[in-house]
């Protein structure tokens, strides 16, 4: 088979080498590493948050429940896993808006929507996030009105915060499983709202 | 007394168990919560060198408890293999301007998880 030369990155390298040290030493399994890997490959994403917050917005009770412990109505679907063991859901309204970050590290419910995207860990989120909500929102093609109260929460100790976005208008028809496709990663982080169906359902005659 | 960290070599089994169950990091306490929701609290100014979830932008602040989260172990001194120190975790509500000034929306607040140790009573 040709050899196909494809430069890496200083990080991927870097990675590789504690990697196979970690197996050769004993200390790390590869079987095990694989196991994580395809978790967070096929089965932990977003789509799992999509289905809560799509649950949520067709069943009055349940988002009563989630609002109100967010762990136990999680656990319902079978969504907990690691790294969202204690949630809090946040809703957003016409006056509120709810934005996440850890201006600490990095946490975020892994198990609701997967490993967090590259600009939440970064410096500039975390630091912007809490100081300057609204023009970070901005940036992200989001203005918030000056009447909406923004509402950031910064998750520095063990529990972790999803975000139960405003239902878009004119989804009265769809079903639970098509609003689910509706819901974005970032729209569960705060930075986004969830946008109706293009083309629009009130077109259809 | 130090806590110990294991250094075998995690199954396939162990870590599909942790993805499932994660990890618990509830304590228990006796003590009822020193606050209610509603106590005005000041983030206690401190600046140890070793590790803590005490963010430098609250210490000194004033806020509100919004909420008691439950007990869990204290990460301050759990991250130096110390003890567990189980303590209340409140959800404390700091207005923007309280934090960032008057250039700070009038309407904005940031809630941060707080534990008992980074807290005193105004």
């Amino acid at each position: 088979m040709a050899h196909t030369h494809r430069p890496e990155s200083e990080i991927a390298l870097r990675v590789k080498a504690i990697e196979s040290l970690l197996v050769e030493k004993g200390i790390v399994d590869p079987a095990t590493l694989d196991t994580i890997i395809e978790a967070y490959e096929h089965q932990i994403g977003p789509h799992n948050g999509a289905r809560i917050v799509a649950k949520a917005w067709v069943d009055a009770d349940y988002k009563q429940r989630l609002l109100a412990d967010g762990t136990s109505a999680i656990a319902e679907l079978g969504l907990t896993g690691f790294s969202s063991e204690h949630m809090v859901v946040v809703e957003n309204t016409p006056q509120v808006h709810n934005l996440i970050v850890c201006t600490l590290c990095s946490c975020y419910p892994w198990a609701i929507l997967g490993l967090p995207p590259t600009w939440y860990k970064s410096f500039a989120y975390r630091s912007r996030a809490v100081i300057e909500p609204r023009k970070v929102l901005q940036e992200f093609g989001l203005a918030i009105p000056d009447e909406v109260e923004i509402r950031v929460w910064d998750s520095n100790a063990d529990l972790r915060y999803l975000v139960l976005p405003e239902r878009p208008q004119d989804t009265e028809d769809l079903s639970e499983a098509a609003l689910a496709g509706l819901v974005t990663r970032n729209a569960m982080i705060g930075t986004a709202k969830v946008q109706p169906p293009a083309p629009p359902s009130t077109l259809a005659a | 007394m130090a806590i110990e960290t294991s250094n075998e070599c995690m199954t396939v089994a162990q870590a599909q168990s942790l993805l499932q169950n994660g990890v618990d990091c509830r304590g228990v306490s006796d003590d009822p919560p020193r606050f209610q929701a509603g106590d005005r609290v000041r983030a206690k100014v401190m600046h140890p060198i070793t590790y803590t979830r005490l963010p430098r932008y609250v210490r000194g602040k004033t806020g509100t408890i919004a909420k008691v989260n439950g007990v869990y172990v204290f990460p301050d001194t759990v991250g130096q293999r110390l003890a567990t120190k189980p303590q209340y975790v409140y959800s404390v509500r700091f207005a923007a301007q309280e934090l960032w000034g008057p250039e700070a929306s009038p309407r904005d607040c940031l809630y941060i998880d707080l534990f008992d140790d980074h807290l005193d009573a105004t």
